[in-house]
């Protein structure tokens, strides 16, 4: 279980690491792997149909169909290589270490867990997240953003199917309809974006102001 | 039976435009579909003992009434008032007749969706609806394709979806305080019940999440960034929908989350985080109402101030700041709703929003001019008009707390706000009126909508309504206010 949970963190840093947009999406897809290995270990624990059928779900939309979408975005694009670097990556990768460290001592000292895995699992997926985050705010291209939204999304996975044992099954089903939903129209944004503005540097959409 | 009728007409109007070719028509049929629906919520709102939930997967009480009943007012101006700007456009050649039928067809998925937050039993069914309100109006806001409102339509899906993931986290988080003492379902009442057993630390955790997530959406400062440049580049009838009801949902979802923490952990803790944000929005809006060059950006600002109003009201609690709170929800939908579409026929008319070179609005267009500026009276609150009312409740609750100093900055912010307004749009309205402008005849649905909304603050403010009062008291005991 351990393993995976590492897994999904050191990908959460070579998402961080990553010059390219291709490497981006690529670490984005392994991080889903991850995911969709520890939510299949946790169903096999359980024996539940239910985490087997997300387990699923998982393996389709996050690790084939979306990054496969991403990819052909970047294809048809044809945008330069770089994610908009707006930290380089070595300070990038300290504060993402440190954000995991505050995950860590946040979840240990405020919250008592019934287990110790639970709370380890809780740390990951809080660090997780906030990595997400970070990469929605610190790199400038749109599609960058987009990655740091799903890789939010991957850790509020992690925690749900691995603290909380899963939620209610149509829960989560509603949940991956409306993951998905938003991935098309995030993309659809995109083309717009590229047609009227012929790039999708977010750091350069300035035109409102005050 | 009602509610239903509530959720199958927005969804028969959703198709409809795939059917229906003529644009006006679609509009007209918009809006008799709305009236409907207005009538309905009207009826459970009369009726609320007669309310029966249709199936398990809804679940209504007075709160999701009164807020049922504020959206469909809305949704109804909004139609009727979309009627002409659509043919308008149309007429100038801003967008497409299939560009009008993909409008009808948004607009009523947004309606849908705004619909399904209060009515749903489970908390994340709710985050879905709320999320889907997110992406519905996201084409909405982008609705012209220029380079302004496509960058306000990206910050807002981002800013918002990242603001709904703290929110799912939030209610993940409160799914596990509750399956540690057994509730594994996320329905509200049942986690109502559960809360006092649950670990306090947890869901003090799990609110945090909530209030800065749904607040992100509720466009509570500082997380606000994206609600001037979404309301201002919105299609103007959608604005109203945005600023009236949309951030009401928002304020709705940390409501039922409020009351379980209310529960488990006292109100305490809650009332501390409603007072510093409320306090942080109505200072930032103040600051930027007062440098505001345009006419619906300084409106969206007036949103975050009124949202920071119903907080501070929700804050203070007691049955008077509550009741405050809430009668403050629907008076700003009504309110807000009136000065949009004002501020929509004046930027028509001018073809340009920049306050500093409109002049003579009173003039050039004396039916929208006069109908601005009673507007204008009521959302600065001024007495007669509705808003007033709420906010004295609100003052009165927190000085019958003995917060004085939130009190105190309450009424310096408010008054601050109310001279930036008064002089902005004073410039607006009164001067001369550009050389060679007609004078503008409103269309008569438009009209319509104008009175109605007018009368409505009125209405509210002078005598409230015996049954709406009694829903608001209701919703204040459902909040812990009895």
């Amino acid at each position: 279980m351990y393993i995976f949970l590492i897994g999904i963190i050191i990908m959460s840093y070579t998402m961080v690491m990553a010059k390219r947009m291709t490497s981006l999406v690529a670490s984005f897809r392994m991080q889903s792997l991850f995911l969709f290995l520890a939510t299949f270990f946790m169903a096999m624990k359980e024996k539940s149909a239910e985490l087997y059928i997300v387990a699923g779900l998982l393996l389709l939309l996050k690790v084939i169909l979306i990054p496969k979408f991403l990819s052909d975005i970047i294809r048809k694009l044809k945008m330069e290589e770089g994610i908009g670097l707006f930290l380089n990556p070595l300070v990038s990768l300290l504060i993402a270490v440190f954000l995991t460290y505050i995950s860590y001592v946040f979840t240990t000292r405020v919250i008592t867990f019934a287990s110790a895995s639970q709370a380890f699992s809780f740390s990951a997926s809080l660090s997780v997240t906030m990595i997400g985050l970070f990469i929605m705010i610190f790199r400038m291209k749109a599609l960058s953003q987009v990655i740091g939204f799903l890789a939010m999304e991957n850790g509020l996975f992690l925690v749900a199917s691995t603290v909380s044992g899963g939620m209610p099954f149509f829960v989560e089903i509603a949940i991956f309809m409306d993951v998905f939903v938003s991935v098309v129209i995030f993309g659809i944004f995109i083309y717009r974006i590229n047609k009227l503005f012929t790039h999708i540097d977010v750091s350069k959409l300035n035109t409102l102001r005050r | 039976m009602n509610i239903l009728f509530i959720l199958i007409v927005p969804f028969i109007l959703a198709v409809l435009p795939s059917v229906v070719k003529k644009p006006r028509l679609l509009g007209i049929l918009n809006s008799v579909g709305y009236l409907f629906v207005l009538l309905c919520s009207l009826w459970l709102v009369l009726k609320p003992d007669m309310v029966v939930s249709p199936s398990r997967f809804f679940y209504i009480d007075a709160l999701s009434i009164f807020f049922i009943f504020t959206i469909s007012i809305v949704t109804f101006s909004a139609a009727l008032f979309s009627v002409d700007y659509i043919e308008r456009d149309i007429s100038s050649f801003f967008i497409s007749r299939n560009k009008a039928r993909a409008y009808y067809t948004f607009f009523n998925i947004f309606s849908l969706s705004m619909f399904f937050v209060p009515m749903v039993r489970n908390l994340a069914l709710g985050w879905v609806a709320i999320e889907m309100t997110t992406l519905a109006s996201a084409f909405l806001v982008g609705f012209y394709n220029t380079k302004s409102s496509i960058e306000a339509a990206w910050k807002y899906i981002m800013v918002c979806s990242v603001g709904i993931i703290f929110a799912l986290f939030g209610t993940i988080v409160f799914y596990y305080a509750s399956s540690c003492v057994g509730v594994k379902n996320l329905n509200w009442a049942d986690m109502v019940s559960a809360s006092h057993s649950m670990d306090k630390n947890l869901i003090k955790i799990a609110f945090l999440f909530i209030l800065v997530g749904y607040g992100t959406k509720a466009g509570l400062a500082p997380m606000h960034t994206w609600l001037p440049d979404a309301h201002s580049q919105a299609i103007s009838p959608i604005s109203a929908l945005l600023s009236g009801v949309l951030l009401k949902t928002a304020i709705y979802a940390i409501l039922r989350f409020t009351i379980i923490t209310n529960e488990c952990v006292g109100s305490d803790f809650s009332s501390k985080l409603f007072i510093i944000f409320a306090l942080i929005s109505l200072g930032v809006s103040a600051g930027f109402i007062i440098i505001q060059k345009q006419m619906k950006r300084l409106l969206a600002y007036s949103s975050i101030e009124h949202v920071g109003v119903i907080f501070l009201g929700f804050g203070f609690g007691g049955v008077i700041g509550l009741y405050g709170a809430l009668f403050h929800v629907l008076n700003h939908a009504v309110t807000k709703s009136l000065m949009f579409f004002g501020a929509a026929n004046i930027i028509k008319k001018y073809k340009k929003d920049n306050m500093n070179i409109m002049r003579g609005v009173i003039s050039s267009m004396p039916f929208t001019g006069t109908m601005f500026i009673l507007g204008m009276f009521a959302l600065i609150g001024m007495p007669p008009f509705s808003i007033f009312f709420s906010e004295l409740l609100i003052l009165m609750a927190g000085l019958g707390k003995g917060l004085y100093l939130a009190s105190g900055l309450y009424l310096f912010f408010i008054a601050l706000i109310f001279g930036g307004i008064l002089f902005h749009f004073s410039k607006v309205l009164f001067g001369d009126k550009p050389d060679g402008m007609a004078c503008a005849k409103e269309g008569a649905s438009v009209k319509i909508v104008f009175i109605f909304l007018f009368i409505l603050t009125v209405v509210l403010g002078l005598a409230m309504p015996g049954f709406l009062n009694k829903i608001i008291a209701s919703s204040v005991a459902i909040l812990g206010g009895a």
